[in-house]
């Protein structure tokens, strides 16, 4: 993954997830998980980037049950549908 | 489907966004019936408002059966958003027309669910939308059948038309 961007996303044990951000680790439940998901699925639309491009270039995004408040520029929300996808789709096998 | 998410939800994550839709699908289903019944409501159209009613409900419990699925199977169920609900019609025949082609897109909609979910090798959600098949195909028989009522009865008075509108 690009570690410039910072955003990664772990999968810990049986229903453990880990959102690694450039300052903080957050620990996900898996339900938190299928709530980022949605979010970063419904944020990603087309017609929602085009909306976040013209206006303040940037989301903040609550996750872990409005725990912790996230910055999001485009490029890390792209980073996070990808991580997420991956986690979503990747078989287990090519799970390190 | 051998993924990492597997352990924790039965469904596949794709095939549970596109039964969030279909929840909100119903929802808004059953929001038009509901507006139909208030149409025939008024205009004191009996077994229509009856029959409006009955669907609205219907409609609900066809949402409710996905809602639980997909929470029974380990995924998110969505509250969804309704909107744009049209209460404005022109006559009952018209309410009737929207009403079947309201089915048929449902329909097509659930094929749609049980095209990806074959795909996806998800067997449990392609079993448990078995039953919304058979299901689309009486509804949309329901309302043929009272079309063709309209058909036979042209030009009768609407009450006249409502009194042979089947109440089961
Ligand atoms: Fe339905
Ligand atoms: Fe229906």
């Amino acid at each position: 993954m690009d570690t410039n961007i910072g955003y990664q996303i772990k999968h810990l044990t049986f229903c453990k997830y880990a959102l690694k951000t450039p300052n903080k680790t957050i620990a996900l439940s898996f339900p938190q998980m299928l709530e980022l998901r949605r979010k970063i699925n419904e944020l990603t639309s087309y017609s929602s980037l085009t909306n976040i491009v013209n206006n303040d270039n940037f989301v903040l995004l609550f996750v872990a049950d409005k725990e912790h408040l996230i910055f999001l520029e485009i490029p890390q929300l792209l980073v996070l549908k990808e991580e997420i996808d991956l986690l979503f789709h990747t078989p287990v096998s090519l799970f390190v | 489907m051998n993924t990492i998410v597997r352990k924790q939800m039965s469904i596949h994550p794709d095939v549970m966004d596109l039964l969030n839709n279909q929840i909100a699908m119903e929802m808004k289903a059953s929001a038009s019936y509901l507006a139909m019944a208030s149409w025939c409501d008024q205009r004191e159209l009996l077994n229509s408002k009856a029959l409006f009613y009955k669907q609205a409900e219907e409609e609900r419990e066809h949402a409710m059966k996905i809602f639980e699925f997909i929470n029974d199977n380990g995924g998110a169920a969505i509250s969804p958003n309704v909107t744009n609900v049209n209460n404005d019609f022109e006559s009952l025949l018209s309410i009737y027309e929207t009403a079947l082609e309201q089915e048929i897109s449902v329909t097509q909609s659930i094929f749609k669910i049980f095209k990806a979910a074959r795909k996806a090798d998800d067997f449990i959600t392609e079993v448990f939308l078995q039953w919304f098949i058979s299901e689309q195909a009486e509804e949309e028989d329901n309302f043929r059948s009272i079309l063709d009522i309209f058909g036979l009865m042209e030009g009768m008075p609407l009450k006249m038309i409502d009194e042979r509108i089947p109440t089961e």
